[in-house]
């Protein structure tokens, strides 16, 4: 679906990307993290077409995305974290921007809001920020594009929504579509991506599906100094030692996104052997 | 359907363009006959000989089309110099030949059509009211017999008033689109401040543009010889009647006149064309 190979990006001086390979697979939410300034955005908005590779290439539905053809703007939204919504009232919105989208559903778009508890009635910039993001998520989700690309989408929703919110993804993903989300906010992530990308120094350090991370590394609390010293990653806590560990009894355990993101910044190398192993 | 122009995709465009800016028009249509009505209503407290007459007609609606016309061009694109409207903007699935014609419809056609018809809704009865004031207060010019008569609504494609030689011309009126033109690529090219940064730009490049045929072209001209305009130059002898004149034949002085009469704003928009496809965000 998105294929990206050798891509170098740079903003005048500062290099954000170089040489960095991708491929996105449709039928899968994957999760985009990294540190702040790694380059989320400046990767879904090359994917978008609003920022051009300065060498490599980005091939996204079978088109290139910097020449934003309409075909491709049809199948590609992407949902940025600074947003502009026309001070319209939302019927007058969806009237004329829905039939930019062949898929766009107006049903689903009205069911999303509700589930969002949207106010229907007056000027859309009359809305809180929050109110604002939720409709142009339901939004999003309504046009049913085969590739959705979120930056953010969780800053500014309060806990009912983000619960809501990670509903409301999982009922929308089909074996047709893929959903990328960058955040840095990875606990509302949790139980919602089924694959991680994690970037960091201009490329994809890690990549993996959540069932292969279940398999191969343990998330556990220990006080047990031997486990510790094998941990890729180790936390203290109240209740002992936190650890990231190398899966070794066969049994799954439940990735805590958090302490595996923060293994995969310290630790990057030895996990990844660890997978290749 | 096409990519590079479909015109039902078009008709959408412009229906939602209209749709998201219509009230924002509307009002600044309002404004800017409140303006002229203010502007006339200050002549007539001023002058209760000959208030509106066709040269303040003729100026008023050519400095108005110059000031709202170049103001509101420069707003066109102005989406590309915020993050957040400008990927709204480029995300709308419309080619960029489709949004650059859909800004050239409002912002040089039915901007143009509106600010006509508001300057006229407000002249028409401006004028009579000023009839009606002067035919009430004077039958004649001051310390004259001469009668003053009644004052007349401006044809606008009657260029008697215009303050240029040759009449034949309509000169301001496509001066006019020229300028405009500068101020649509003005608006894709600079993100902040787009209306000062093309005055500015502008009157760089007419500051060099004249120095270049005044001075320019003069150096490369043998001794004795100078410039008289861009198509004449002189050679001063000691008087005039011994003067030689080299101009240009008159196929190619009409081949520049009408290229800067119909080519600038062609080829503006071919560029402003150009820098919204390479428009990064």
């Amino acid at each position: 679906m998105v294929s990206i190979q050798d891509l170098s990006f740079s903003y005048k001086r500062k290099t954000v990307f170089k040489g960095l390979d991708l491929n996105l697979q449709p039928g899968h939410i994957y999760g985009l993290l990294g540190r702040n300034g790694t380059g989320k955005s400046t990767l879904l908005r090359n994917i978008a077409g609003f920022l051009f590779p300065r060498s490599g290439r980005i091939d996204a539905l079978g088109f290139e995305p910097r020449r934003r053809q309409p075909a491709f703007l049809q199948q590609v939204f992407l949902l940025p974290e600074e947003f502009y919504l026309p001070p319209i009232s939302i019927a007058r919105w969806i009237e004329h921007a829905a039939r930019f989208y062949p898929l766009f559903n107006t049903d689903q778009f009205y069911k999303y809001a509700a589930g969002f508890d949207i106010p229907m009635e007056g000027s859309m910039q009359e809305m809180s920020y929050g109110q604002q993001k939720k409709l142009l998520i339901s939004f999003a989700l309504a046009v049913n594009s085969p590739l959705l690309l979120m930056d953010e989408p969780t800053n500014g929703l309060d806990i009912l929504s983000k619960s809501q919110f990670r509903k409301i993804i999982a009922g929308a993903v089909d074996e047709k579509k893929c959903i990328l989300i960058s955040t840095h906010q990875v606990k509302d992530l949790e139980n919602l991506i089924d694959r991680i990308l994690v970037i960091e120094e201009g490329r994809i350090l890690f990549d993996q599906g959540m069932d292969a991370i279940s398999q191969r590394l343990s998330f556990t609390l220990s006080s047990d100094p031997e486990e510790t010293a094998r941990a890729f990653y180790s936390e203290s806590s109240l209740k002992g030692n936190a650890l990231v560990l190398p899966n070794t009894d066969g049994e799954d355990s439940r990735p805590d996104l958090e302490m595996l993101y923060k293994a995969i910044i310290l630790a990057g190398e030895k996990i990844n052997k660890h997978f290749k192993s | 359907m096409n990519q590079t122009f479909s015109f039902p995709r078009w008709q959408m465009l412009v229906a939602s363009h209209w749709s998201e800016n219509r009230k924002r028009y509307l009002l600044s249509l309002l404004a800017v006959g409140g303006l002229q009505a203010g502007w006339y209503g200050f002549l007539l407290l001023l002058d209760h000989f000959g208030p509106i007459n066709l040269f303040i007609q003729y100026a008023t609606y050519y400095c108005g089309l110059f000031l709202v016309g170049c103001f509101y061009a420069s707003t066109i694109f102005s989406d590309l110099g915020s993050k957040s409207r400008a990927i709204q903007y480029l995300s709308i699935p419309a080619s960029h030949l489709e949004k650059l014609l859909c800004g050239i419809l409002f912002g040089v056609v039915l901007f143009f059509i509106a600010f006509t018809i508001v300057f006229y809704i407000v002249d028409i009865p401006m004028v009579s009211l000023a009839d009606r004031i002067v035919a009430s207060e004077h039958q004649h010019w001051p310390n004259t017999f001469l009668p003053i008569g009644n004052l007349g609504v401006l044809n606008i494609w009657n260029n008697t008033w215009a303050p240029i030689l040759d009449k034949r011309y309509h000169f301001f009126l496509f001066a006019y689109f020229a300028v405009q033109s500068a101020f649509l690529l003005g608006s894709v090219y600079f993100a902040r401040w787009s209306f000062i940064k093309t005055v500015v730009s502008l009157l760089v490049f007419w500051v060099v543009f004249v120095l270049y045929a005044q001075k320019g072209i003069a150096e490369h001209l043998p001794d004795g010889w100078h410039p008289f305009d861009l198509v004449r130059w002189v050679h001063n002898q000691d008087n005039m009647a011994s003067s030689s004149l080299v101009v240009l034949p008159d196929i190619m002085e009409w081949i520049l006149i009408y290229l800067m009469q119909y080519s600038i704003p062609p080829i503006f928009w071919i560029i402003t064309y150009f820098r919204l496809k390479e428009k990064e965000v």
